[in-house]
C-alpha cells in the first residue's frame, strides 16, 4: 500500500488510477482501525463523565447529557475512603513502576554493552539465556517464587514486586540495547581511550550518550510493563494498603460491582500516565526499536 | 617525539597467529607504513602499539619504556581512524578538546590549543559544526586535528585515507607528508596501498600472514625486494612474475620455458641461478624495465599481446608469455594490437630472480 | 582496515588453543557487567524452574502443609492427559494463541504499511493506534467489559437500534461467542506492538531497491511481495514469535473479564493452571501443567532463538 503509494507517478492517469486503488484501501483501513481503537476510549471517557443513573441506560447515550466530573472527584478526593484507598494505590504504583526502571536501566546497560563488545566464553549461551525467560508465562514462576520470597521476607513488600519486574523487561531491554550498542562504532570508544579516557570514561562520556534513545526506550519499556503488571501483584500482595493500581482497582470494584462510571475514571487514570509517558518519548521507542533490533 | 622498538612481538588469538615476532624500529621523527593486504596483521600491530589489544608475548617500547602494560591513555600517543572516530554528539570543537580535557588542562589552555589546531589545518570556520555536516575531507582534517592537539610522543594512523575517494585521497596524502615534514613527527601509518606507503613514508614495514616480510626504504623495497610476496605487492601495475626452469647449454646458465625458448643471463644472474637449491626459478621484471618489439631480436623472447590499455601519456599491454601474464610500459606512438605476436626484451641488470620453492630472491653469492 | 573488528572476532570465534577456564579467567573482567543481569535472572528463573518440577511429582492435598506433599511419580501427568477439560483448555488455547497472533500481526503490518508513506497528521494517528498497547490489560479488560456488557452494552444498543437484534446479544456470557470476544479485546491491545515493530523493519527496506524493481517494471504488488516482504522477513518472524508467546501466556483478559467461564470456554492454559494452583490449591497438578507448557515453550523458544541467532549471523557478517 505504502509502496504503492509512494512511488505513485504524478501526472499518469493510466497507471495512476490502478495505484490510487491501493491508496485508497489503506485509508479506508486506517478510518477502520482508527475507529477499532479509538471508540472504546472515547466510550471509557463518556462514560467516566456519566452519573451512575445516566450509565445505566437503555439505550445508552453516546455523550452524556449531563457531563459530571463526580467520579473523578470522588477518586482523587484525599477525604473520603474511595479517594484514600486510590491515590495510595496510584503512589504505590509510582513507586514500584520508578524503582523497576532505574534499577532495570543501571542492570541492562552493562550487560548489553559487554554483550555487543566482549567476547567471553559462555557469552552466547548467557545471551539466549536471558532472552529465553520471555517464553515463560508469569503463572509457572508465581508458586516457586511465592516460597521463595516468603523465606527471603519480601512477601508483602513493593521489593518482591520490583524484583520480578526486573526479570521481564530485562531480556527485552538487553536485546534493544545490544542491537544500540552493535550500531555503535567501536572505534569511538578506541579514539576515547587513546585521547586519554579510561574504560569507563570512554562508555560514560562517548558510548552512554549515543545511546540513550536505547536507554530511554528500555526506561519507558520497563515502566509501563511494570505499571500495568497484574498477576504478581495480585498474588504476592494481600495488604490493602500496599496494593498497585491494577490489583487496587480490581479489588474495589468487584466489591462495587456496577459503578461503571468509577469504574471508567479509574481505568482512564490508570491509564494517563504511561499514555501520556509513551507519547511524549515515542519517537525514541520507533528509533530504538529500528536501531537496536531490527536494523542488523 | 620518540622512537618506537617493536621487538619480538607476537599476537595470538586462539590458535591463530595475528602477529608473528615482528621486530622493527621506528626512529623519532621517522614516518613509518605498515602496508600488506587485508587480514596480514598490520591493523593488529597498530592496535598493539596502541594498546587497544593486549600483548601475547615480546615488548613494545615508546621512548625507553615498555608499555606493554599501558592502558592506551598512558602511552602519549594519538590516534587517527579509517572511520575518523569524530564523537557524532560533539562539535569540532568539542572533539579537539576532549584530549586536552581528558588530560584536565585549564580551560585557557584547551581554548588555545585547539584554536590553534583549528588554524593550522584551516577549519577554524568549522568549529561549531557537527561532524555529520562535514564532508569527507573535513572529517578527516578533525581527526587529523584531534591527533595533532595533543603534540604526542607518536602519531598512529589506521588507513585514514582509505574513505576518501581518489581525489581528495591524493591532496589529503601530500597535506599528511607535509604535517610529518613540519612537526617532524613520529608517525606509523597503516595502508593496504602500497602507493600510499611509497609515496609518503620514510620506511616502509611490509606485512603478509602476520610476518614481517621486509622493512627498508620504499626505493630499497622497490629495487630489491625480498622475496615474490614483496616483489608482487609494491609497485604498480605489480611485477610479472614468469615460472621458468634453469638448464645449461654450452656450459652456460639459461632460464627455459615450457613454450621452447630459453633466455641466455648476464653472468651476475648466472651466478645466482645457480646459488639456487632448485631448478625451478622464477623471473620477476617490472613493466618499466620490458622492452617491447615488434619482431625479433637478439636476447628477446616471444609473447602474445592480451590487452592494450592507453591511459595517455603511457600504454600498458598485458601479454602472456610462458604461461604467466606480463605487464609492459610503452610509449603511447607504439601501436600494438590484442592478439599481436610481439617480442620482449628483458633489462638483465634489473630483472629479479626468486627462487620457486622458498620464494625468496636468489642472491649472486 | 574496516575489517579490524570483523577480523577480530573471527579470530576470536576460532577454537581456542587455550584451555576454557583460562580463558574464562582471562575475560573476568567482562563478566562483571553481565553478573548482576545473570544474578536477578538465576534467582527469578532458575530456582522457580527446579521448584515447578519437583512439585510436579507430587500430591498436595488442599489444608496440607506443602512441604508435607506426597509423592506420586508420573500420576499428575496421566491424570492431566486423560482429562476432558485439558483438551478443551487446549482447544482454546491454540484459537486464542494462532487467532490473536495471525490477526494481530496482519493488522499491524497492514497499519504500518498504510501509515509508511507521510500525510498530514500521521503522527496523530499512529500515537492514537499505539496507545491500546500501553493502556493496562486490567483497564482495557474493563473497558471491554463495560461495551460487552448485556444490558447497557454500547455494541448491544448499536445492534438493537440497527434492528439487526430484538435484545441486547450476552458476548462473554456465551459459551460460543465469548472466546471471539474476547479475542477482539487481545488483539485491541496487541496489534499496536505489530505495527510498531513492521513500522520499525520497513524504515530499513532499501529504497533502492524499490526503485529497481520500478524500473525493472514490478507493479506496487510485486514490489512489495518480491522487495518489502522478504526483506521484512526476519523482522516478521521475531515479532509473530513475540506475539506468539505473549498471547500463549496471557492471563489478564481472560481472567478479569470472564475468569475463564462460562463453562471453562474461555479458560486457557495460565487461567487453567492459576485456578488449579491458587483457587483449588492443587499445586502438583498445577506444576506438571507447568512442565508441559515449558516443554510446549521450550520447542517455540528453539525457534525463536534461531530467528533472533539469525538476526546475530547477519550482523556479524556485516
Amino acid at each position: 500500500m505504502s509502496i504503492a503509494a509512494e512511488t505513485a507517478p504524478r501526472g499518469q492517469p493510466r497507471r495512476g488510477r490502478r495505484i490510487d486503488g491501493w491508496r485508497w484501501g489503506g485509508r479506508i483501513f486506517l478510518v477502520f482501525m482508527l475507529l477499532y481503537t479509538a471508540l472504546p476510549m472515547v466510550w471509557m471517557l463518556s462514560t467516566s463523565i456519566k452519573s451512575g443513573f445516566a450509565a445505566m441506560q437503555f439505550p445508552p447515550q453516546l455523550w452524556p447529557d449531563q457531563p459530571t466530573l463526580a467520579a473523578y472527584q470522588k477518586l482523587l478526593d484525599p477525604q473520603n475512603s474511595v479517594g484514600q484507598d486510590f491515590l495510595r494505590f496510584f503512589w504505590n504504583s509510582l513507586i514500584v513502576s520508578t524503582a523497576t526502571t532505574v534499577l532495570s536501566v543501571i542492570v541492562a546497560v552493562p550487560a548489553a554493552y559487554a554483550f555487543s563488545r566482549f567476547r567471553f566464553p559462555g557469552r552466547n549461551f548467557l545471551f539466549f539465556a536471558v532472552l529465553l525467560r520471555n517464553m515463560f508465562p508469569a503463572v509457572i514462576f508465581l508458586v516457586p517464587l511465592f516460597i521463595l520470597m516468603r523465606a527471603i521476607g519480601l512477601v508483602n513488600t513493593h521489593g518482591s514486586l520490583v524484583l520480578t519486574y526486573l526479570t521481564f523487561g530485562l531480556p527485552l531491554a538487553i536485546w534493544l540495547l545490544k542491537g544500540f550498542y552493535d550500531n555503535i562504532p567501536v572505534q569511538l570508544e578506541q579514539a576515547a581511550r587513546i585521547d586519554g579516557a579510561t574504560r569507563f570514561q570512554a562508555f560514560v562520556l562517548i558510548v552512554m550518550p549515543l545511546s540513550t534513545p536505547g536507554i530511554i526506550a528500555t526506561a519507558i519499556y520497563s515502566f509501563i510493563g511494570a505499571w500495568n503488571e497484574y498477576i504478581y501483584a495480585y498474588t504476592f500482595l494481600s495488604k490493602n494498603e500496599q496494593l498497585t493500581l491494577p490489583v487496587g482497582i480490581q479489588r474495589f470494584f468487584s466489591e462495587n460491582t456496577t459503578d461503571f462510571p468509577g469504574l471508567m475514571a479509574a481505568s482512564f487514570m490508570m491509564s494517563v500516565p504511561v499514555v501520556v509517558l509513551f507519547l511524549l518519548l515515542q519517537r525514541y521507542f520507533v528509533r530504538a526499536l529500528t536501531e537496536g533490533a531490527v536494523k542488523h | 617525539m620518540a622512537h618506537v622498538v617493536l621487538k619480538d612481538l607476537v599476537k595470538t588469538y586462539g590458535s591463530f597467529k595475528a602477529v608473528n615476532e615482528v621486530s622493527l624500529t621506528v626512529n623519532d621523527g621517522e614516518f613509518v607504513a605498515l602496508v600488506g593486504p587485508s587480514g596480514c596483521g598490520k591493523t593488529t600491530t597498530l592496535n598493539l602499539v596502541a594498546g587497544l589489544t593486549s600483548v601475547t608475548s615480546g615488548d613494545i617500547f615508546i621512548g625507553d619504556q615498555v608499555v606493554n602494560d599501558l592502558d592506551p591513555k598512558d602511552r602519549d600517543i594519538a590516534m587517527v581512524f579509517q572511520n575518523y572516530a569524530l564523537y557524532p554528539q560533539k562539535s569540532v570543537y568539542m572533539n579537539l578538546a576532549f584530549p586536552l580535557q581528558m588530560r584536565k588542562l585549564r580551560k585557557d589552555e584547551i581554548d588555545r590549543k585547539v584554536k590553534d589546531a583549528a588554524r593550522v589545518l584551516d577549519m577554524t570556520h568549522l568549529l561549531e559544526r557537527k561532524p555529520r555536516e562535514l564532508s569527507g575531507g573535513q572529517q578527516q582534517r578533525v581527526a587529523l586535528g584531534r591527533a595533532l592537539v595533543r603534540d604526542p610522543a607518536v602519531f598512529l594512523m589506521d588507513e585514514p585515507l582509505s574513505n576518501l575517494d581518489a581525489k581528495l585521497r591524493v591532496q589529503m596524502r601530500s597535506e599528511i607528508k607535509r604535517f610529518h615534514q613540519d612537526l617532524k613527527a613520529t608517525i606509523i601509518y597503516v595502508t593496504h596501498d602500497q602507493l600510499e606507503a611509497v609515496t609518503m613514508a620514510d620506511k616502509m614495514a611490509v606485512m603478509n600472514g602476520g610476518y614481517l616480510q621486509q622493512y627498508d626504504t620504499p626505493a630499497q623495497v622497490f629495487a630489491h625486494p625480498v622475496n615474490m610476496f614483496v616483489a608482487s605487492f609494491v609497485g604498480s601495475p605489480a611485477m610479472s612474475l614468469i615460472p621458468l626452469e634453469a638448464s645449461t647449454a654450452n656450459g652456460n646458465t639459461v632460464l627455459t620455458s615450457a613454450e621452447g625458448w630459453s633466455l641466455a643471463l648476464s653472468p651476475r644472474n648466472m651466478r645466482k641461478v645457480e646459488s639456487a637449491s632448485t631448478r625451478k626459478i622464477v623471473l620477476g621484471a617490472r613493466h618499466s624495465t620490458i622492452k617491447l618489439h615488434k619482431s625479433a631480436v637478439p636476447g628477446s623472447v616471444p609473447a602474445k599481446a592480451y590487452t592494450v590499455e592507453p591511459t595517455g601519456d603511457v600504454t600498458f599491454v598485458q601479454a602472456f608469455l610462458s604461461g604467466a601474464i606480463v605487464n609492459i610500459s610503452v610509449s603511447p606512438d607504439v601501436a600494438v594490437k590484442p592478439d599481436e605476436q610481439i617480442w620482449l626484451e628483458f633489462d638483465q641488470e634489473r630483472v629479479h630472480l626468486f627462487d620457486s620453492e622458498t620464494e625468496m630472491a636468489l642472491k649472486a653469492e | 582496515m574496516t575489517i579490524v573488528t570483523g577480523n577480530e572476532a573471527r579470530r576470536r570465534a576460532q577454537p581456542a588453543g587455550s584451555s576454557v577456564p583460562r580463558k574464562i579467567w582471562e575475560h573476568r573482567a567482562d563478566y562483571a557487567y553481565v553478573l548482576p543481569a545473570i544474578a536477578v535472572m538465576l534467582i527469578v528463573i532458575a530456582y522457580p524452574i527446579y521448584y515447578t518440577i519437583e512439585l510436579s511429582f507430587f500430591n498436595t492435598p488442599p489444608g496440607l502443609q506443602l512441604r508435607d506433599k506426597i509423592f506420586v511419580g508420573f500420576n499428575n501427568y496421566t491424570a492431566i492427559l486423560t482429562s476432558d477439560v485439558f483438551w478443551q483448555v487446549t482447544f482454546n488455547t491454540l484459537i486464542w494463541t494462532i487467532g490473536s497472533t495471525l490477526i494481530s500481526f496482519v493488522l499491524g503490518f497492514a497499519a504500518a504499511l498504510a501509515l509508511h508513506r507521510d500525510f498530514i497528521g500521521r503522527g496523530i494517528l499512529r500515537a492514537i493506534l499505539i496507545i491500546p498497547w500501553v493502556i493496562s490489560a486490567v483497564a482495557a479488560s474493563y473497558i471491554w467489559k463495560w461495551i460487552y456488557h448485556s444490558d447497557f452494552g454500547i455494541i448491544g444498543a448499536v445492534l438493537v437500534e440497527l434492528g439487526l437484534t430484538s435484545r441486547p446479544p450476552n458476548f462473554i456470557d456465551n459459551v460460543s461467542t465469548v472466546l471471539p470476544s474476547l479475542i477482539v479485546v487481545n488483539i485491541w491491545r496487541e496489534f499496536p506492538f505489530a505495527m510498531i515493530m513492521m513500522m520499525a523493519g520497513l524504515q530499513t527496506v532499501p529504497e533502492q531497491l524499490l526503485r529497481a524493481a520500478k524500473v525493472d517494471g514490478a507493479n506496487a504488488w510485486q514490489r512489495f511481495w518480491h522487495v518489502t516482504f522478504p526483506h521484512l522477513r526476519n523482522v516478521s518472524t521475531v515479532t509473530i514469535l513475540l506475539l506468539a508467546v505473549a498471547n500463549f501466556n496471557s492471563f489478564i483478559i481472560p481472567w478479569i473479564m470472564t475468569g475463564g467461564g462460562p463453562s471453562n470456554a474461555s479458560h486457557i492454559w495460565i487461567t487453567h493452571i492459576y485456578e488449579l494452583a491458587f483457587g483449588r490449591q492443587r499445586w502438583g497438578v498445577a506444576s506438571a501443567y507447568s512442565v508441559l507448557l515449558f516443554l510446549i515453550l521450550m520447542t517455540l523458544g528453539y525457534f525463536y532463538v534461531r530467528a533472533l541467532s539469525g538476526n546475530e549471523r547477519k550482523e556479524g557478517n556485516a
